[in-house]
């Protein structure tokens, strides 16, 4: 009786383990409240604080080299920030990286789209240094990564597939349709 | 006796004459790698090349190791390995497969998939079959058997788009993350996914989903 | 700066939507209490993300605010129950004159673990179906290990009572 009654118990485990599915517009849900208006008012003071125009005097040389850093600047940033899945071009997707680092002094996304030089693609920190992200275009394929956190610690993607590892520290992989 | 000295000097000139050929190969390994790696990695770039098979996989595992430090004996492994998977998914699908499929089918073949399973694939899919073959190995690294998950993939070979695959990938994924047996939870979710696919087949005004 | 705050947020409830849902749903029983619940933790885990500590554990860390959302919502639910008259005889009356039908395994297993006490169906679905171990427990419910322990063994003898029930019908 008591095996029985354990086989009954278990029989219900496996059944409450089986996934459940949450409605995907529940992020919608989340997000909307997260920026609704209790949430902005900081923001939205210092976004008034910065559209007042104010009269600024420079000299004529810091202004060409306000151009030219400018012109730097327009030159090498993406144009805009794309939605996740819509292409920039048409060989390359965005694709944002995420991950929960609080405490790190930097983080650096590293991998085979970027010659897995750490230096070329910090991360950036949000919500008080305990996510870190950054977006890049990626080419259609399959993508070996991982994070590099204050340059001394490997860390996969939580998130991602892992990678087959050949040198002893964790990877994953994306991929980008084409 | 001179021999030795002068024969050392012989084999350094070579090694460095090596080097040199295989930094002009690709500039990116020469500050990376010392002389010697440089040189081993060089050769095996050198015999892919000739064989027809992408080089820049190559580059990239060698840039790999030495991000991490690894040692030189290990990056000359790496690079080895990978060379010799992606002659054998060249082999597997064939002469005309793009660069980005032989890298995914060298990854599957890691994973465990076999060959006949690739040619397999590449019978019954005619777009590119870079996104399936990285949803098998994520499959199969995700703790699916490498059968069961060759068996779902090539059951949407035919059909899915490869956006759908993604999304069964993933599907799949986060089931096992929920406590679902793997092979099970491949199983379950191809089934869904055919339906998917069918109905969308059949009302082609249906919006795809974000 | 807040776009890129959100969209980054944005990633992690994906992420972490699928896994927190089994809980709520299970432990609050009805669908749309889970989803209120795990909304309100998704929300608050923004809110104080600077209290997290440890980036191996920002999963368990917002299951502990799940936790307590849960037992917020679970008391929120109780007390619309008890705005109606409950007759528990009258109930067992009705039933017992239509010939009672072989229940439906899903409703038998909501309706066992809806007769648990919170606590109870806390530890039990804790330890069974999210696998944590008992110190991590301890960790999201502030309870000892050694209580949550005895609430588990309880539970499940309690479950096995019931379910039992359900078969012999």
């Amino acid at each position: 009786m008591f095996e029985h009654d354990d086989d009954t118990l278990n029989r219900m485990i496996d059944r409450l383990r089986e996934p459940v599915e949450m409605d995907p517009r529940l992020d919608a849900r989340v997000m909307a409240r997260v920026a609704s208006p209790g949430f902005g008012m900081r923001v939205a003071s210092a976004w008034e604080w910065l559209r007042r125009p104010r009269a600024v005097v420079i000299s004529p040389i810091t202004g060409l080299g306000l151009a030219a850093a400018i012109a730097l600047l327009v030159w090498f940033l993406p144009t805009r920030a794309p939605a996740r899945g819509e292409s920039m071009a048409s060989d390359v997707t965005p694709v944002q990286f995420v991950v929960v680092a609080p405490g790190a002094e930097s983080v650096s996304l590293v991998g085979d789209f970027n010659d897995w030089d750490a230096r070329l693609t910090p991360m950036r920190a949000v919500r008080d240094g305990r996510l870190w992200t950054v977006t890049i275009p990626l080419a259609a394929g399959r993508h070996r990564y991982a994070f590099l956190v204050n340059g001394a610690r490997w860390l996969a993607d939580p998130s991602a597939p892992r990678a087959q590892d050949d040198f002893g520290s964790p990877s994953s992989v994306v991929t980008v349709g084409g | 006796m001179t021999t030795i000295p002068r024969v050392s000097g012989f084999v350094l000139v070579v090694a460095l004459l090596a080097a040199r050929a295989a930094s002009a190969q690709d500039p990116r390994l020469e500050h990376r790698l010392d002389s010697t790696t440089l040189a081993a990695v060089g050769a095996l770039m050198d015999s892919a090349r000739s064989a027809g098979l992408p080089v820049e996989p190559l580059v990239q595992r060698a840039l790999e190791g030495t991000a991490k430090h690894a040692e030189p004996d290990r990056i000359i492994a790496a690079v080895r390995r990978l060379a010799g998977e992606l002659g054998v998914a060249r082999a597997s699908l064939g002469r005309e497969s793009s660069p980005a499929e032989l890298d995914a089918g060298a990854s599957a073949l890691r994973a465990g998939v076999r060959p006949e399973d690739l040619t397999l694939l590449r019978q019954r899919r005619t777009q590119s079959l870079t996104v399936a073959l990285a949803a098998l190995t994520d499959l199969v690294t995700g703790g699916v058997p490498p059968d069961s998950a060759a068996a779902a993939v090539l059951a949407l070979a035919s059909r899915a788009r490869d956006d759908q695959i993604a999304d069964f990938r993933r599907a799949v994924e986060r089931d096992i993350a929920l406590g679902a047996t793997p092979a099970a939870a491949a199983a379950v979710r191809v089934d869904a996914t055919l339906h998917e696919v069918t109905n969308a087949a059949a009302n082609p005004n249906t919006p795809r989903k974000p | 700066m807040r776009a890129g705050d959100q969209a980054a947020y944005a990633v992690l409830v994906a992420r972490y939507r699928a896994r927190l849902g089994r809980y709520a749903v299970h432990m609050l029983g009805d669908r749309d209490d889970a989803e209120e619940a795990l909304q309100d933790a998704f929300v608050r885990a923004y809110r104080s993300i600077a209290r997290c500590r440890d980036d191996a554990k920002f999963g368990a860390w917002l299951f502990g605010i799940l936790v307590n959302r849960c037992r917020t919502a679970g008391r929120r639910a109780s007390r619309r129950q008890r705005m109606f008259v409950r007759d528990d005889a009258s109930l067992a009356r009705a039933a017992a004159a239509e010939p009672p039908e072989a229940p439906d395994w899903d409703v038998s297993i909501r309706r066992a673990l809806d007769r648990l006490a919170p606590a109870l169906r806390e530890a039990f679905l804790l330890k069974h179906v999210e696998e944590l171990e008992y110190e991590a427990m301890a960790e999201l419910t502030g309870a000892k290990v050694s209580a949550l322990k005895m609430r588990v063994l309880r539970a499940r003898e309690q479950l096995r009572a019931l379910l039992s029930e359900v078969e012999r019908v």
